[in-house]
């Protein structure tokens, strides 16, 4: 079992490998260079998907290898978490590897030699993260694999002032993060560098109050900083994913957040000692639930505030890892139950957290691609410079349109399952800390707020008017091979949303074929939520035998298209007739450039509100 | 079988909105001593509207999917909800954070139209009334999660009907007083119409829409009325609860009625606030609302 599955895994590392090489030599010939990377991250991406599908649904197994590099054996784990990020990583690099060919059409005059021989290379080290199984060697080269050829990916424009600084930002905090989680180990007394995961665990099970302190902490800001949380996402991630070529910046959001994530689920969910009283995973999990609070709410409103497209999806990434930050918070302070009721919100809020990340790779992908398009087509990302592309740019509109809703969680789309079961386990879990609640009521505002982003990122891009004003050239629909990967993110977007039953299906998957997990027992359990109810989701009544929560996304869209078809037989019913008109402004104007509105009174009112929470959309 | 209560919600919506308008209406101009239109104006509004013609200054798919889809999230929204003191048969299959964010779908395709409309009053219009969402609905949502946390149960009968009962207790009593300040906010009324504003900035999201398009948003704001006004008799009347099925249907309406008419009283007395004062004013209920869920979990 073992040795299937690491066998075509590092057979996909040869093949990164092999585009790392191949693909630059070729750079002079642009789009040949571009299809053979394409050619090579496919055949690795193929590669994951079987590992990533073995580790799931295979015969289970010990799930652990070792690889060896001369004298040195680094531990590898290949269990369901890891398998489920794996896919992630396989199916957003390639959906990148297939945009970036077109997308790099817009430097014609520069060198694409660095940009292929990084592209496969970054793939390569966010997959090595993720499966190896300590914090030690193993790590180091991994991270590092994935750290420099991104700090290259994101410096590749590199003649303005901005991208260097940001390049060298994301270096800076991203080092900072390998050294504080490398320290983490050393904390605690008897671990040396580059013991095993579960070894490692083994002896926090001994370990004292301070060294557990520490080691959680260090753990915590460092694999914190990587996904962004508050305030540590802000000094490098905005600047960083709006400044990369957006084929990486869907990357960055998509899959490298990730990789953060998958660090604080298997610190705080795999290897927090629950036997060991000097570990107090109540205190841990408010802990870390009210960075993820914070986080998903301050990195909204900043997200709010911003003109750029691309810094406006940046912030808004940063808020929405709050939202699976929160739930891992949420599922530690509920670990150690005071009966099978809080177990069973425990356990729907980290299936809630990892379908979110799953939700938020694909929708977020789609909209950083949008962003690409917007880019491509008009050769700006101010969004008081576009405005009308919807007619231009019609299947951009949708996909951007679809994604923007996803996001702000609307029913029937992704984003309203996985933040269902976010809102609802914090929400319920009352009785275990009123405090909870007040982060369930947080989340929710932070979905209305999410929405005030994305209704100005969709209005303000391609309703509204503007474009015709200022971008100075005719502005096209992007070319096919920039909108099939989007249009494949989109379906899997619209099945997420309407299926929620599948992803739930697959997150347990990963949860139950993982060893060590906290909350494995409650999983176990029958009550757990929740595929149920004609393909949506249900939790189990916690006072009665009545479900005590649940989401149909099916009866939502059957009920939402009635009520279109009723509008539309209404609109017909009095034999109307439809004429055109040009836009009226009290009859003293016509529509120009002088008399639209910009970003600078959209909510004001709000961010007059939040002022402190700053994230000026600065330069 | 409940299925067919879904049909008599839809339908007691679809029918009484517009008569409920009409009292609005008539009463706001007996406040103002002017002798108002007939109670059924309304209907003649939306009959008339249907059969004039759509003007359109956008030409876009937005512009036209926008009315249709914020009726159909409202028409969800009265479709699922335990109108007649029980839950129907597809309110059963979802919970009250479906129908919050249902609610706020049906604010987000006033917002799309607005945009689409590519008119700058309308983009003021959209501003506003994303930032008033923004701050009511929180307000909303903890009306419900109140319930939600006495009766450990997001469905949606718990969540409606937990609130104040068993048992009238100072969270409610609280979040009643800090859902009729929110209630003119709720139903965009005086002095909370700050989105629309006719004399300002010219009915705001809708002033491109003409026609049956106007006419559904007209229709849609109704019933959005109207379901404002029905959530505070079923969460705050619970002595208005008779027993049975049409029991309920008919003392809720009265209900309904009664808080339709503190609507038209209050807003016509009382003169639009500037939205920052708004915004100012919602974050403090917003935290009041908090402090009554806050009882509520304590046991208060």
């Amino acid at each position: 079992m073992t040795a299937d599955l690491s066998v075509p895994l590092l057979l996909a590392f040869a093949l990164l490998g092999a585009a790392a090489l191949a693909a630059p030599l070729l750079a002079r010939r642009r789009t040949l260079a571009g299809v053979v990377n394409l050619a090579l991250v496919a055949a690795a991406a193929v590669l994951l998907f079987l590992v990533g599908y073995g580790s799931l649904f295979g015969p289970a197994g010990h799930a652990s290898a070792t690889l060896s590099l001369g004298p040195v054996t680094i531990p590898l784990v290949l269990d369901g978490l890891a398998g489920l990020f794996l896919g992630i990583v396989a199916l957003i690099g390639l959906a990148s590897a297939l945009y970036s060919i077109r997308y790099l059409e817009r430097f014609p005059g520069r060198s694409l030699r660095s940009y292929y021989a990084c592209f496969p290379l970054f793939l390569l080290g966010m997959a090595g993260v993720l499966v190896v199984d300590d914090f030690g060697l193993g790590f180091t080269l991994a991270w590092q694999l994935m750290t420099v050829p991104a700090f290259f990916l994101v410096r590749f424009e590199r003649e303005a002032k901005e991208t260097v600084r940001a390049a060298r930002n994301f270096l800076i905090f991203m080092e900072l993060a390998w050294l504080l989680v490398v320290l983490g180990p050393l904390a605690v007394p008897g671990c040396r560098f580059g013991d095993a995961l579960p070894v490692l665990a083994g002896k926090l099970g001994q370990a004292g109050g301070a060294p557990l302190a520490l080691f959680f902490g260090l753990l915590l800001a460092g694999f914190g900083l990587k996904a962004g949380v508050f305030p540590l996402g802000q000094l490098w991630l905005p600047g960083a994913y709006s400044v990369a070529p957006s084929p990486v910046s869907a990357l960055l959001s998509s899959a490298m957040s990730k990789t953060g994530v998958y660090g604080l689920i298997r610190a705080f969910l795999f290897m927090a000692p629950a036997g060991n009283p000097a570990f107090d995973a109540r205190t841990w999990g408010l802990v870390v639930a009210a960075v993820g609070a914070a986080t998903l709410l301050i990195g909204t409103i900043q997200a709010m505030k911003q003109s750029d497209a691309k810094r406006l999806l940046a912030y808004s990434s940063i808020g929405q890892i709050g939202y699976i930050v929160l739930a891992i918070g949420v599922a530690l302070a509920l670990a150690l139950p005071a009966g099978p009721a809080v177990s069973v919100l425990a356990a729907a809020a980290v299936i809630g957290a990892l379908y979110h990340a799953l939700n938020h790779a694909i929708f977020k992908g789609m909209l950083f691609l949008t962003g690409g398009n917007i880019l491509y087509a008009t050769g700006t990302k101010d969004l008081n410079k576009l405005g009308g592309l919807i007619g231009l740019m019609p299947v951009t509109a949708a996909i951007a349109g679809l994604g923007s809703l996803a996001i702000a969680g609307m029913p029937a789309t992704s984003g309203f399952g996985s933040k269902w079961l976010i809102i609802a386990s914090s929400v319920l879990a009352g009785d275990s800390g009123f405090v909870l609640v007040v982060f369930g009521v947080i989340a929710l505002f932070t979905s209305a707020v999410t929405l005030a982003c994305y209704v100005k990122f969709f209005g303000m891009a391609f309703t509204s008017v503007g474009s015709e004003w200022n971008v100075g050239r005719p502005v096209q629909e992007a070319p096919a091979s920039m909108l099939v990967p989007m249009i494949a993110l989109t379906a899997i977007c619209l099945v997420q949303g309407l299926f929620p039953a599948l992803s739930v299906g697959l997150v347990r998957a990963a949860l139950e074929r993982s060893e060590g997990f906290l909350l494995a027992g409650a999983l176990g359990s029958p009550a757990v939520p929740v595929p149920s109810r004609a393909l949506g989701l249900g939790l189990p009544g916690l006072g009665g035998p009545v479900s005590s929560a649940a989401a149909a996304p099916l009866v939502v869209l059957l009920l939402v298209g009635l009520g279109l078809a009723l509008g539309a037989l209404l609109r017909r019913a009095g034999g109307s007739k439809e004429v055109s008109a040009p836009t009226w402004l009290c009859g003293y104007q016509d529509l120009s450039n002088a008399n639209r509105y910009t970003d600078r009174g959209m909510f004001a009112g709000l961010r007059a509100l939040f002022k402190f929470a700053g994230g000026k959309s600065g330069k | 079988m409940s299925i067919a209560a879904v049909f008599v919600n839809v339908l007691v919506f679809l029918l009484l909105a517009p008569l409920f308008d009409g009292v609005l209406r008539k009463t706001t101009a007996r406040v103002q001593t002017r002798q108002g239109p007939p109670i059924v104006q309304p209907y003649y509004d939306l009959f008339k509207l249907l059969g004039k013609e759509r003007i359109n200054s956008a030409r876009n798919w937005a512009f036209k999917l926008a009315p249709p889809a914020a009726f159909a999230s409202i028409l969800a929204v009265v479709a699922l909800i335990p109108f007649g003191g029980k839950v129907n048969a597809l309110g059963g299959r979802v919970d009250a954070v479906t129908v919050i964010y249902l609610l706020t779908l049906g604010g987000v395709s006033v917002l799309l139209g607005a945009l689409a409309s590519r008119n700058t009053f309308a983009a003021i219009g959209a501003s506003r009334e994303m930032v008033t969402m923004v701050m009511i609905e929180p307000i909303l949502a903890m009306t419900l999660i109140l319930g939600a946390a006495r009766s450990r149960s997001l469905g949606l009968g718990a969540a409606v009907f937990g609130a104040a009962g068993p048992g009238y207790g100072a969270a409610a009593a609280v979040m009643l007083v800090v859902y009729l300040l929110a209630l003119q906010a709720f139903v965009a009324k005086q002095p909370f119409d700050i989105a629309e504003a006719e004399i300002e900035v010219l009915e705001g999201p809708f002033i491109e829409y003409s026609g049956p398009d106007y006419g559904l948003f007209r229709y849609a704001m109704m019933m959005k009325q109207m379901f404002y006004a029905w959530l505070f008799v079923a969460v705050f009347l619970p002595f208005l609860r008779t027993g049975h099925y049409l029991g309920d249907i008919l003392t809720q309406l009265l209900g309904t009625l009664a808080v339709f008419i503190l609507i038209a009283v209050v807003g016509s007395t009382n003169p639009r606030l500037r939205i920052d004062q708004a915004v100012k004013i919602y974050a403090v209920l917003i935290l009041i609302a908090l402090g009554a869920v806050g009882l509520a979990v304590a046991g208060v």
